[in-house]
């Protein structure tokens, strides 16, 4: 057959229909090498090709693409899961937050609960050394204020060795920034400072000041309101003061 | 209309070798690219064979899975992803069509060897370009209605003349002269656009 007879079969050669004869004719022509039917059956594959875009569209199956790419092993993420996965995040994410908070919240519980501990042992080893003081016979005790018409009043115990315990009541409360101060002040000489300490809400105080004491040099014990961080030498008028010379 | 398809996959329709050549390198990402790009071309194309929704989807399955699978026969510096994509399709339903029927040893080899990657070779056809589908559409309906129906026969039913004409109850002759005018008037009218 020549290549005029057979370019009429060169689609369905290409489509996998040619009749016997038609296909064993072609398939020599292409063996020899035959140009004319090489390229005919090139454009027929062509035309096939386009021919297959012909049907008209139809609607997708819509897991289909899951499917065809799970089938060669590909895991193919749908919104549904993508938003799962969110909100399994978002979840994840709340619930630490929660802890997080929880446990600042907690933390902050346990230090506060903590330094109240700490502030009730050191009252309580205050009072400790106060009443040890006070149970010692060469301590000294001075009244102030007594019969004044105006506070604060109290009481000054001196201890040689002990130092300076003092009890006062009715003290006025600091102004901002301010804090008492206790002065040990010699029968001469400059006042020396004896340490800060606050009143109560009811204008109460107890402060034991530990340095020792020379008694013999000592005049008077004195409180002054100082500023927070206190002062080298008194800058006010006292508020107390109480006569500890023999 | 297959245009709206046709025109979202024209975008990507330069990248054929590329995805052609992360197939070979068996990169997920490439199956996903060629479903997107093929998919609809495709399962529309096996619908139209079978006729059965369950059916379409499992074809379009295996002729995934078979480009998948024989993708390191093609070359993708000379082949035509595209054409042969359809082609492994068209061939995997007129296949199921043929077992239904019991027509599965006829022609058997002639359709496996219609879709060897080595026949697409230097086939540059684009097949993404809706203004070319336009024009084929246009041209099949110039056809005589005996015309469309042996075209359809041999594209859709995968049937030999020799079957059409048993199927229709012509001559050999007669159904031949369909063929062979109907696909002389596919030629002309499609003229160079086929030209490769």
């Amino acid at each position: 057959m020549t290549c005029e007879e057979l370019k009429d079969e060169y689609e369905l050669y290409a489509l996998g229909l040619s009749d016997d004869v038609e296909r064993a004719e072609l398939e020599r022509h292409l063996q020899s090498g035959c140009p004319n039917c090489s390229a005919g059956v090139k454009r027929a594959f062509a035309l096939n090709a386009w021919m297959m875009q012909l049907p008209a569209d139809v609607a997708m199956p819509r897991n289909l693409r899951k499917r065809v790419l799970g089938s060669v092993g590909i895991e193919t993420k749908s919104w549904g899961s993508i938003f799962a996965w969110a909100a399994v995040v978002a979840g994840l994410l709340a619930t630490v937050f929660w802890l997080g908070v929880q446990d600042r919240q907690r933390a902050a519980g346990l230090a506060e609960a903590r330094q109240q501990l700490q502030n009730s042992q050191a009252e309580l080893s205050q009072v400790r050394q106060a009443l040890a003081m006070l149970n010692e016979p060469e301590t000294r005790q001075v009244v102030f204020g007594a019969g004044k018409p105006q506070p604060p009043r109290g009481r000054v115990f001196v201890n040689a060795k002990r130092g300076v315990l003092l009890f006062a009541s009715n003290l006025p409360q600091p102004p901002s920034g301010k804090t008492y101060e206790l002065w040990v002040i010699p029968k001469s000489g400059a006042p020396a400072p004896a340490g800060l300490f606050q009143s109560d809400a009811a204008g109460n105080a107890l402060y034991l000041s530990r340095a020792p004491v020379d008694l013999q040099q000592t005049g008077a014990v004195a409180v002054t309101l100082e500023p927070a961080a206190g002062s080298p030498g008194p800058t006010s008028t006292p508020v107390i003061v109480a006569p500890v010379a023999e | 209309m297959l245009f709206f398809p046709l025109l979202f996959a024209a975008i990507h329709a330069g990248g054929d070798r590329e995805l052609a050549e992360r197939l070979k390198r068996r990169d997920p990402q490439a199956m996903a690219d060629l479903y997107d790009r093929y998919g609809r071309l495709m399962y529309v194309l096996i619908f139209r064979i079978v006729k059965n929704g369950a059916a379409a989807e499992d074809l379009v399955q295996e002729t995934f899975l078979r480009v998948w699978n024989r993708v390191q026969g093609f070359d993708h510096e000379k082949g035509a992803l595209g054409p042969w994509v359809l082609t492994v399709a068209r061939n995997r339903a007129i296949d199921y069509l043929r077992s239904v029927s019991g027509r599965m040893a006829q022609n058997a080899y002639e359709l496996e060897a219609s879709d060897h990657p080595s026949l697409f070779a230097n086939l540059e056809t684009e097949l993404l370009n809706s203004d070319r589908a336009r024009r084929l559409r246009a041209a099949f309906e110039k056809l005589t209605p005996n015309q469309k129906l042996v075209i359809e026969l041999a594209y859709y039913e995968g049937l030999s003349q020799s079957e059409m004409a048993e199927r229709m109850k012509q001559p050999l002759g007669t159904i031949k002269t369909w063929v062979r005018s109907a696909l002389k008037a596919l030629r002309e009218d499609l003229g160079e656009a086929i030209a490769v």
